[in-house]
């Protein structure tokens, strides 16, 4: 926490970073819940594990006078009380309220101090309060209950940073960016200092000292690089904290399109760089609507199909080879081709020969929904160009996979982390930029033959298909009096596009420590970032994504 | 002449100069004075902008104060220096031909500045000083530096 910062604002940042995932897991629980009712199932133990949770968020809510959330949460006490004992009002009628009363307590933790729900609050006090009166035989207790808890919510609201026995530290993360900043110039000072070792041994020649130097300097390396994985490992966090929303969104979803669906979800302890994850929200929050609106069929149809009447969503994330995959898989319908051939062709497009698997890429661009209707959830103002145009922004790929009647698979690539990228140096005008690797496919000699020109644009024939072949210094806007000979061009991709960079040198490949762009640097169009080089010089990291973006545009 | 016989309302400034302009500049809002090393030039920012150096590790913007004050750009040379400014809570360096001085001056010697300089777009330059038989103009960063294009 900073000095800077007024302590009330660290204390309502800490108060919602420890109530909010509880109020998401006390919701979880409840849709749990009310599949378990329907099913028969009294679930005693469920009801029974949301009491701690409850009584946390309710004693940090008294203690931040945040009386709206005190008391939400404290119905919802009442209601779980009064549910553990009169077994006979358990059903849909008791889920819905615990449901929405839990939805409510989000919002408001989500939202903390505003203060314009209080009524909504107050409703669902009342709400909750003539549930209990319903119940014939009322017991008093639970007012009794009251005073005690009161007097005991001090005490139980900082049970994690208080119990001795947890190694847990909470560290705001704008102090492991400063950690990864302070790494990045000491990866920088060692690389001077290997560079200073080869400039003394071409001088002095070998020597027992040099010798030993040397030694330091790789062990130095060794050292700070184990301290990148380190910090870099620091830095991450459970892509559980992602999918631990959608159990209720899920649930909310499907039950306003008359849906049934349950949700399986696997890999959660997988981790990501957090910054990944804050940016991978959004993507996932559409596809998972987009699966339970579009994808899976309502109950009906899906017994026509010979289908359970129960849809599953899979929502799982696996790391491979320093990658994190997602996948969003679903069992409903599939795309439907037939709709996105007829949408093809009204754009104009040549699609009588296309495969299948043509044709599901086709989802990606932009404008391209196949609903029929736009549905109130699913259509959320973002296309599945807009989710495929994240997820490359992220450094990622993004796959669909589909089969008539039997579902759709849409499988997400992503690195690990944004704050290193492993990138291609390259040299135009004897300029360097920093391209990553993920967006590069090939590096290729440009043989003068080998590139015609069509229309003033270069253009090369690359694995059996035509690509653009741009000039570096175009595009980079580099200024040299006497141009270099381009000699390699490097093919950039991302998803389904990609054209080549004409640069004159390639210089190496690197792990460079990502830095933002100064506001006073504008937003330029084709850097993303910039990073300091081994030589101490800094480069600018091409933005691949918007490069082939502004091809696109351009043609 | 002493600087210390001062009276206080003294102004406290960094000059440096530009072709053969001295400007002042507040001592209060210069953090350090380097030597240019390489300066990278980023594709598509805006006017004014040279491009960005490595200061110890951070990634520091170098405007082109000589093109924003309707000069011809920078040629660097070896006393050229950029001079490191705080302004509006952002960091960024300034390339001048060259740094002069800490200079202090008393308030008094300070006039507004002459009717042919002030126009709309001159608004930066808050008074002329005359000192020594130099002649020092002032600028307000807070003007010159938000470099909205």
């Amino acid at each position: 926490m900073t000095a800077d910062e007024n302590p009330f604002g660290d204390l309502l940042q800490d108060y919602v970073v420890e109530c909010l995932p509880l109020a998401e897991q006390v919701g979880d629980v409840f849709v749990e819940l009310e599949r378990s009712w329907r099913a028969g199932d009294p679930a005693e133990e469920l009801l029974a594990s949301v009491k701690g949770r409850l009584h946390t968020v309710k004693g940090n809510s008294a203690m931040m006078g945040l009386t709206p959330m005190q008391d939400v949460a404290h119905a919802l006490e009442d209601a779980c009380a009064l549910l553990a004992r009169a077994s006979e009002r358990r059903g849909d009628e008791a889920a819905a309220l615990l449901i929405a009363g839990t939805g409510l307590l989000v919002d408001l933790i989500r939202t903390a101090p505003a203060d314009g729900h209080g009524t909504a609050a107050a409703d669902f006090v009342k709400q909750v309060n003539g549930f209990l009166a319903a119940t014939p035989h009322r017991p008093t207790e639970p007012e009794e209950r009251r005073q005690g808890d009161r007097r005991g919510s001090g005490s139980t609201g900082r049970t994690d940073g208080t119990d001795g026995a947890s190694s847990v530290v909470r560290i705001d993360f704008r102090r492991l960016d400063a950690l990864l900043e302070v790494l990045g110039e000491g990866l920088i000072q060692q690389s001077a200092f290997a560079e200073l070792h080869r400039r003394l041994l071409r001088r002095v020649g070998p020597c027992e000292e040099l010798g030993e130097l040397d030694q330091a300097v790789v062990a130095m390396e060794k050292t700070l690089k184990r301290l990148e994985s380190t910090l870099m490992e620091t830095r991450l966090l459970a892509v559980s904290t992602v999918f631990g929303r959608f159990p209720r969104m899920v649930r909310d979803v499907a039950h306003a399109e008359g849906k049934r669906v349950r949700l399986v979800v696997a890999g959660g302890e997988t981790s990501l760089d957090k910054a990944v994850l804050d940016r991978l929200n959004e993507p996932l929050v559409h596809l998972v609507s987009n699966a339970v609106v579009h994808g899976i069929e309502a109950p009906a149809e899906r017994a026509r199909a010979g289908k359970p009447a129960e849809g599953v969503l899979r929502l799982e994330a696996s790391s491979v080879s320093g990658r994190v995959v997602i996948r969003v898989l679903d069992d409903g319908r599939g795309l439907d081709e037939q709709a996105i051939r007829g949408k093809a062709e009204t754009l104009g497009l040549e699609v009588r020969s296309a495969d299948s698997a043509h044709l599901h890429q086709l989802i990606f661009m932009p404008g391209f929904s196949t609903a029929d209707q736009v549905s109130r959830l699913a259509g959320r103002g973002m296309g599945l160009d807009v989710v495929a145009g994240s997820i490359h922004g992220l450094g990622g790929t993004i796959e669909v996979d589909s089969a008539p009647g039997q579902g759709t698979t849409f499988t997400l690539s992503l690195p690990v982390t944004l704050a290193i990228v492993r990138s291609l140096i390259v040299e135009v005008d004897r300029e360097r930029f920093a391209l990553p690797l993920t967006h590069v496919a090939e590096t290729v000699r440009a043989e003068p033959e080998a590139i015609r020109e069509i229309n003033h644009r270069g253009v090369t024939q690359w694995r059996g298909d035509l690509i653009h072949v741009a000039d570096g210094g175009a595009i980079l806007g580099t200024d040299a009096p006497v141009r270099p000979p381009r000699r390699f061009y490097v093919v950039m991709t991302a998803g389904a596009k990609r054209r080549g960079l004409l640069v004159d040198r390639l210089v190496g490949h690197q792990d460079v420590v990502v830095k933002g762009l100064d506001p006073a640097l504008g937003r330029p169009d084709v850097v993303s970032g910039t990073t300091i080089l081994g030589d101490g010089r800094v480069a600018c990291i091409l933005d691949v994504v918007r490069i082939l973006d502004g091809a696109r545009r351009a043609s | 002449m002493q600087a210390d016989a001062l009276p206080a309302a003294a102004l406290h400034l960094l000059t440096f100069g530009l072709d053969r302009e001295e400007f002042g500049i507040p001592v209060t809002q210069v953090r350090e004075v380097i030597r240019v090393t390489e300066i990278t030039r980023v594709p598509q920012v805006p006017p004014h902008v040279r491009g960005v150096t490595n200061l110890r590790g951070r990634i520091l913007p170098v405007v082109e104060i000589r093109t924003r004050l309707g000069l011809e750009p920078a040629i660097v040379t070896p006393v050229s220096r950029i001079v490191v400014v705080e302004v509006l809570a952002r960091v960024l360096g300034l390339l001048v031909d060259r740094v002069s001085q800490v200079t202090r001056l008393p308030a008094d010697s300070v006039a507004p500045p002459p009717e042919e300089v002030v126009s709309a777009e001159a608004d930066y330059v808050t008074g002329v000083a005359r000192w020594d038989s130099r002649l020092i103009i002032l600028l307000d960063l807070d003007k010159v530096l938000p470099l909205t294009a």
